[in-house]
């Protein structure tokens, strides 16, 4: 076994496996046990990657319009769009927040006023070079922002401890994305392109403190 | 979490919408696509890299559920019978508008031009612990479309390869290979642009 005829009948052994002489190949040879380490590697990261984004507006409004043209919806209909379901990411954590205020518990307010402090804390001090006190004040805002995050699975568990595993699991992921769109930002002050990705990811951090919320009231 | 429990809305479990709107109820139609238009918008962005392309996707998608709502049986989760019918939504519009689709020619060329992989240093250059989303993310939106669109499916989404080769109307082998270019290809994408960025500090 060679590295051409190994890695040509690797689109069919990596996921797999190979025979044993395949396996022996990989064992000695670093040049392909590197391509194999690496491809692993990316279809793992594959795995994590969330459905970040949203579509703009204009394409329910298309489909409303594409449902009336065809006779499917009647005009004049009241749009639930102005009652925001639970996955929606609020375009301003806020208002989203303030919308709801009139019906919230306690537990609610607390949980809404974690996640508004805890997005407003991070983007405002949010610098790509920070200073001295910036760095102490983030370090601060992460310290919180974990206390946070134990408060609210604390709640969810008392609550509703089937879904526990599923909020753990979504804070997990979407802390992770915030570090590595936070990292990609430091390293790329200029790009706008990442400091929507981490937007994008403290929204949905947002959404799952609301997510909490709402059905905290169920 | 079982469908009839999943809440989409304050007080709307996902299966009383699914309900709802094969009855021709647009409010609850409105709840699910409020609960699915980020995932399924997400899948479609992926497949083509364009927003313009995906938006115009969604709505597609989005249009075929409202016809073929009544035809859900609940055999499979609901998300999972939406999701395929926007990859197949996405892969019809694809081959309608023209845009490359797996052919046999990309399955019988050589896997690589000038043989197997080498790379200098391979053990200090591997990628682990190197990439993060965001840049896996940009590298896949580099991708030539035959090949991000098998990734995608297989990797970020969760297909099989018998499933991607009925949804594509190819071999098995050929996703296999085509996923495996992919990787390849995002593998240089990744090193490229980490080289460039060390030469940057």
């Amino acid at each position: 076994m060679n590295c051409q005829k190994y890695q040509e009948n690797l689109p069919h052994t990596i996921d797999s496996g190979g025979n044993a002489e395949e396996e022996a190949h990989l064992q000695s040879c670093t040049e392909c046990a590197s391509v194999v380490q690496d491809l692993k590697y990316i279809a793992n990261q594959a795995k994590l990657l969330l459905p970040m984004h949203d579509p703009s507006p204009r394409v329910w409004q298309n489909i409303q319009s594409s449902l009336r043209n065809e006779g499917l919806i009647s005009e004049g209909r009241t749009s639930l769009m102005a009652q925001k379901t639970i996955s929606q990411v609020p375009s301003s954590s806020s208002k989203a927040f303030s919308a709801r205020a009139k019906s919230w518990t306690p537990l609610g307010w607390a949980i809404g006023l974690a996640a508004v402090v805890l997005l407003g804390v991070v983007l405002v001090n949010y610098h790509p070079t920070p200073t001295q006190p910036e760095v102490a004040q983030n370090s601060a805002a992460g310290q919180a922002q974990v206390v946070a995050d134990q408060e609210l699975i604390g709640q969810v568990s008392k609550q509703q401890p089937a879904m526990r595993a599923t909020y753990e699991d979504s804070l997990k992921s979407v802390n992770a994305y915030i570090v590595d769109a936070k990292k990609t930002v430091e390293d790329n002050p200029e790009d706008s392109a990442a400091q929507r990705q981490l937007m994008d990811a403290y929204d949905q951090k947002a959404m799952l403190y609301e997510m909490a919320t709402v059905r905290s009231l169920q | 979490m079982t469908q009839a429990k999943k809440l989409i809305a304050p007080g709307l479990t996902e299966a009383e919408a699914i309900e709802r709107a094969k009855s021709g109820d647009a409010e609850a139609f409105e709840a699910l696509y409020a609960f699915h238009k980020r995932r399924v918008y997400s899948l479609c962005l992926r497949m083509t890299g364009n927003t313009a392309q995906a938006e115009d996707f969604t709505q597609d998608a989005f249009m075929q559920l409202y016809r073929k709502i009544g035809t859900f049986r609940g055999e499979s989760a609901f998300s999972t019978w939406l999701h395929r019918m926007a990859v197949n939504v996405v892969l019809m519009q694809l081959r309608k508008k023209g845009l490359p689709e797996i052919s046999l020619d990309e399955m019988l060329e050589p896997l690589h031009e000038d043989g197997p992989r080498r790379d200098i240093g391979a053990r200090d250059n591997v990628l682990a612990g190197s990439v993060d989303r965001v840049n896996l993310e940009r590298a896949i939106a580099d991708l030539p479309p035959g090949y991000r669109i098998v990734f995608t499916l297989h990797d970020v989404e969760g297909y099989e390869h018998n499933e991607i080769a009925e949804m594509m109307g190819c071999s098995i082998g050929n996703s296999k290979s085509q996923l495996h270019k992919a990787r390849l290809k995002l593998r240089d994408l990744l090193k490229l642009r980490r080289a460039e960025k060390a030469n940057r500090r």
